[in-house]
């Protein structure tokens, strides 16, 4: 059963704001609810003493999509639905799109939101590995007014970020790569459906003539939460590409994931499957770079 | 605490006082005596629930009646129109894709939301629009044989 609670609907985001402030312990923002909802229904750990559930639905402004020349800016708001069906986004955040349409079943993405995705920071969250390798910045809003903060700072650990009590994330800003930037998106789950992920990787890589120019790359659910791979990036940028090279760079990543981890009793399979996934994934770029060409 | 809320069910203005917890889910089936939506699994895996929310699916088990104020909700038995069925319950009984029939409710309502905006849809876009429904016991096939040969 859902413990009695209080919706609260908020006109504008001061107000928002006001009330979260009031009701520290007690308040709690709903997006789509896909989480908190059954959350709720579970008597989950994480949503205990709940009175009010704050819904931002009436704040337009979260639902906002804004290009400019060099970002797009997408309220905290937007369904993973209103996602895929944007051809902006589609055009130039092709990974993030593309974890989207794997995230749950319509009925899920219809309700669910990205920003929800990172706030909630579940270890499988399927859009963050391409939010971090796209550098995305979040805007939060907090009684001292609007700050922004690169998402790869906000997330903390498994379900903990630094959004501070009283605080909304408002907006998702997504530089634009420049042309050069080739990527993809994997995704390892038991099923296709309505699965959680047990595997996420997502590599953007700037290819130059035969070298790599910058490299990012990112996993989820692999790791205890989606995370980048700044030295790894870093070494192999400006390296020439061959077999060989993308071979190294996804047993790194293995090493890399398996530091972060621990050694675990699905190590044994997980390390080896994510190496020759994230091999694949970087031969897969490698080529349809040529193609392109 | 009660609250009202007011939202057009099939096509009719509705005013309920309920609880603003209370999931859509119970609303139907307890309140409003629609008990054609089913609950399976209660935390938006099964798709049993499914109902079209502004012109969307979603899992009813996964909304709050404090959340549908002013909506426009469709459920199954929104569907027939003048005592004839719809073309989905006529093509789901003729092409065998009902057996025990718990899905079925939730598959139409899936399959409808997607009519609604893709009034042809292939078979891979039949298959995603229901990957969010489980059917236990006919096997997918009539499903999709039925949605594709239905129209809105
Ligand atoms: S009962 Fe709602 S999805 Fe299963
Ligand atoms: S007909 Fe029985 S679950 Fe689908």
């Amino acid at each position: 059963m859902i413990p009695e609670l209080e919706i609260i609907k908020p006109f504008s985001l001061e107000e928002a704001v006001d009330f979260l402030n009031d009701h520290p312990a007690e308040a709690r923002i709903i997006a789509g609810g896909t989480d908190i909802i059954p959350g709720l229904m579970q008597g989950s750990k994480r949503f205990t003493g709940i009175k009010y559930l704050v819904d931002l639905q009436q704040i337009d402004e979260l639902k906002e999509i804004i290009a400019d020349s060099e970002n797009i800016t997408i309220g905290a708001l937007l369904t993973f639905s209103q996602m895929i069906n944007n051809d902006s986004l589609k055009n130039n955040f092709p990974l993030l799109v593309k974890s989207a349409s794997t995230v749950g079943s319509v009925q899920i993405r219809n309700r669910a939101t990205v920003a929800g995705n990172f706030i909630n920071n579940a270890p499988c969250a399927d859009s963050v590995p391409p939010l971090l390798v796209y550098n995305a910045k979040i805007k939060l809003l907090g009684v001292n007014g609007n700050y922004e903060m690169p998402l790869s700072d906000f997330l903390i650990k498994p379900y903990f970020t630094r959004l501070k009590t009283g605080e909304i994330v408002t907006q998702i800003i997504l530089p634009k790569p420049k042309k050069e930037f080739i990527g993809d998106f994997y995704k390892l789950g038991r099923r296709r459906g309505v699965a959680i992920s047990r595997i996420t990787l997502a590599a953007l890589i700037q290819i130059e003539d035969n070298k790599l120019g910058e490299i990012r790359l990112a996993s989820g659910a692999v790791s205890p939460i989606g995370m980048r791979f700044f030295d790894l990036e870093q070494k192999y940028s400006g390296s020439v590409i061959s077999d060989k090279l993308l071979k190294n760079i996804s047993s790194d990543l293995g090493k890399e994931i398996l530091k972060v981890t621990g050694l675990r009793w699905s190590s044994e399979y997980k390390v080896p499957v994510t190496q020759q996934a994230m091999y694949l994934l970087l031969e897969r770029i490698c080529s349809a770079h040529k193609q392109v060409k | 605490m009660k609250i009202k809320v007011s939202f057009i069910l099939n096509g009719l203005q509705v005013t309920v006082e309920t609880e603003a917890h209370r999931r859509l889910l119970d609303l139907l089936r307890d309140d409003l005596n629609l008990t054609g939506t089913k609950e399976g699994c209660a935390i938006g895996e099964c798709g049993a629930c499914t109902v079209v929310m502004n012109k969307l699916a979603v899992n009813s088990c996964l909304v709050l009646a404090g959340q549908i104020d002013g909506a426009e909700i469709i459920t199954i038995e929104g569907l027939m129109k003048n005592g004839a069925l719809h073309s989905l319950q006529q093509k789901f009984i003729e092409k065998g894709a009902v057996q025990c029939g718990f899905c079925t409710p939730g598959m139409i309502m899936s399959a409808y939301a997607l009519l609604l905006s893709n009034k042809n849809p292939d078979e891979e876009e039949i298959k995603e629009a229901i990957a969010g429904n489980l059917c236990r016991c006919t096997g997918y096939k009539q499903i999709i044989e039925a949605i594709a040969d239905s129209e809105i």
